[in-house]
């Protein structure tokens, strides 16, 4: 494997591919999984390590130890939307698979090992087809300036952002909606601890925490597969807005600490307290206050609106708001809906939660 | 003490259940909110799904920026910071910054290749002139 650049830059350029041998079995199209990739390594216990990865990551994976084989198995079980390619495999180094593979319309990622480096594992030469304004051959992939280089480890990731992708391009257009308003009322709920950030961040923070994880703080939002899309990113947001408001509470105690409590018995009745000027916290009380206010005023003429409000202020749920107030189901829930409406439109500051669409 | 907390929270409280209430809308309701409201529903729902192609096409922007300087980075050790996602090169251990609203790249990673990784990317380079 340590030779094999030399090994690519002698060998020649372009071949033809062979006929599959006649002897070969027979070999069953892949049609059960929705996801499929073929793996053409020699090394055995290489061979396991990524067929394991493959498969934790839902593919279905046809596995070859030479070129032929791979081949074969190309052409029998294609389209697969994962290629990964050893080069060094026995028998023509994976030629004949490199002219396939543009022809298969399904492939999204195709890889080839490259080296093995001691300190970082396999690195694989990677390449997303569905970028790609040229498509190249695998084997080209060595050619192209712009490859990415990815480590044994980066497989996974590479592997769940080809899911992650997918399942954006999936998303119906009121899943969207549902996403957007959802971004914007916790953004909004945040008040200054959003410090500026809006809906639209808190959605990307939401997908990027996805994508990258950051497994080592504890705090990575991987996307179990078993739960629909829309959710996973909503308990992120949730996740994440709630993060926001205990690093902004963390830093304005920190603040009040450093300003005004000197000791413990200024803690107690201090004068500084109450001074909204001098105490950021206190400037938050006056601006949730007043943003209250605001939101009660909104809906002054709507006795029914400023019932639901009283009962969300008070904690109460569902239930107990409507028997507090004599409301039935369909009046709750129109309630529910001005509130909405109003708060989501432009003169109330809708826009606030959102960058764009509006 | 407990009264200021407890109002600190009444904004969050509402804002938070209205953001519950929008996940149990139907498809017809939703779109039909957002038309209420003033806004285009199909404008607003690809507006949404270009600010999650921009987040995952900035972590692309990233790797590919770090791969041409040769840096190689674990996308399992990135650590959040305040609007911020943080990562070392594990060859060199210099810092990369990925601001996740703007998903603008930042930190001494890009001042200079990887002086790790001279060997790989004489074989690259190697290897593109083919």
């Amino acid at each position: 494997m340590a030779h094999l650049l030399s090994f690519i830059d002698t060998r020649p350029q372009f071949e033809p591919p062979q006929p599959p041998e006649p002897s070969l079995p027979p070999t069953k199209s892949i049609t059960a999984s929705s996801k499929s990739a073929l793996l053409v390594e020699n090394d055995e216990s290489l061979l396991n390590f990524l067929r394991r990865s493959l498969k934790d990551e839902g593919y279905a994976v046809r596995t070859a130890s030479s070129s032929e084989e791979g081949l074969r198995l190309y052409r029998d079980c294609a389209p697969f939307n994962v290629v990964l390619i050893d080069y060094c495999v026995p028998q023509s180094n994976g030629v004949e698979i490199d002219y396939c593979a543009p022809q298969t319309n399904g492939i999204e990622l195709a890889m080839a090992i490259r080296e093995i480096n001691p300190s970082q594992g396999i690195i694989i030469a990677a390449f997303d087809y569905r970028n790609a304004g040229e498509v190249p051959r695998p084997r080209e992939l060595m050619h192209i300036p712009l490859l990415i280089d990815i480590s044994k480890f980066q497989l996974r990731s590479l592997l769940e952002k080809i899911d992650v992708d997918r399942a954006i391009e999936a998303l119906t257009s009121s899943e969207l909606l549902r996403l957007r308003q959802f971004a914007a009322f916790r953004a909004r709920g945040l008040g200054r601890a959003a410090r500026g950030r809006t809906g639209e961040d808190l959605l990307a923070e939401a997908l990027l925490g996805t994508l990258i994880g950051a497994e080592v703080t504890g705090k990575g939002r991987h996307w179990n597969k078993d739960v629909d899309f829309v959710r996973h990113l909503t308990g992120a947001m949730r996740s994440i807005s709630s993060c926001w408001k205990r690093q902004f509470k963390e830093k304005e105690a920190y603040l009040i600490s450093e300003l005004f409590l000197h000791d413990a018995e200024e803690q107690e009745g201090s004068p500084l307290e109450n001074v909204a000027s001098g105490d950021p916290a206190a400037d938050q009380r006056l601006i949730e206050k007043d943003e209250q206010d605001r939101v009660l005023t909104i809906f002054k003429a709507d006795p029914e609106a400023t019932q639901v409000l009283h009962g969300l202020l008070g904690s109460l749920k569902k239930n107990e708001i409507m028997s507090s107030y004599g409301l039935d189901e369909k009046r709750y829930a129109a309630a529910m809906k001005r509130i909405r409406v109003k708060l989501l439109g432009r003169k109330n500051g809708g826009g606030r939660g959102e960058k764009h669409g509006r | 003490m407990e009264d200021k907390k407890n109002h600190d929270e009444h904004l969050e409280r509402i804002t938070n259940q209205l953001a519950e209430s929008v996940l149990g809308l139907s498809d017809e309701a939703i779109i039909e909110e957002t038309s209420e409201a003033g806004a285009d529903p199909e404008q607003g729902a690809e507006a949404t799904r270009l600010v999650l192609r921009q987040a995952s096409k900035a972590l692309d922007n990233v790797n590919k920026r770090l791969s041409n300087l040769g840096h190689t980075i674990n996308p399992s050790y990135w650590w959040p910071g305040l609007g911020e996602y943080h990562n070392n090169c594990l060859s060199c251990g210099s810092l990369v910054s990925l601001t996740t609203a703007t998903g603008e790249m930042q930190g001494e990673v890009f001042d200079t290749p990887c002086p790790e990784s001279g060997q790989y990317t004489i074989r690259r380079r190697e290897a593109s002139r083919k």
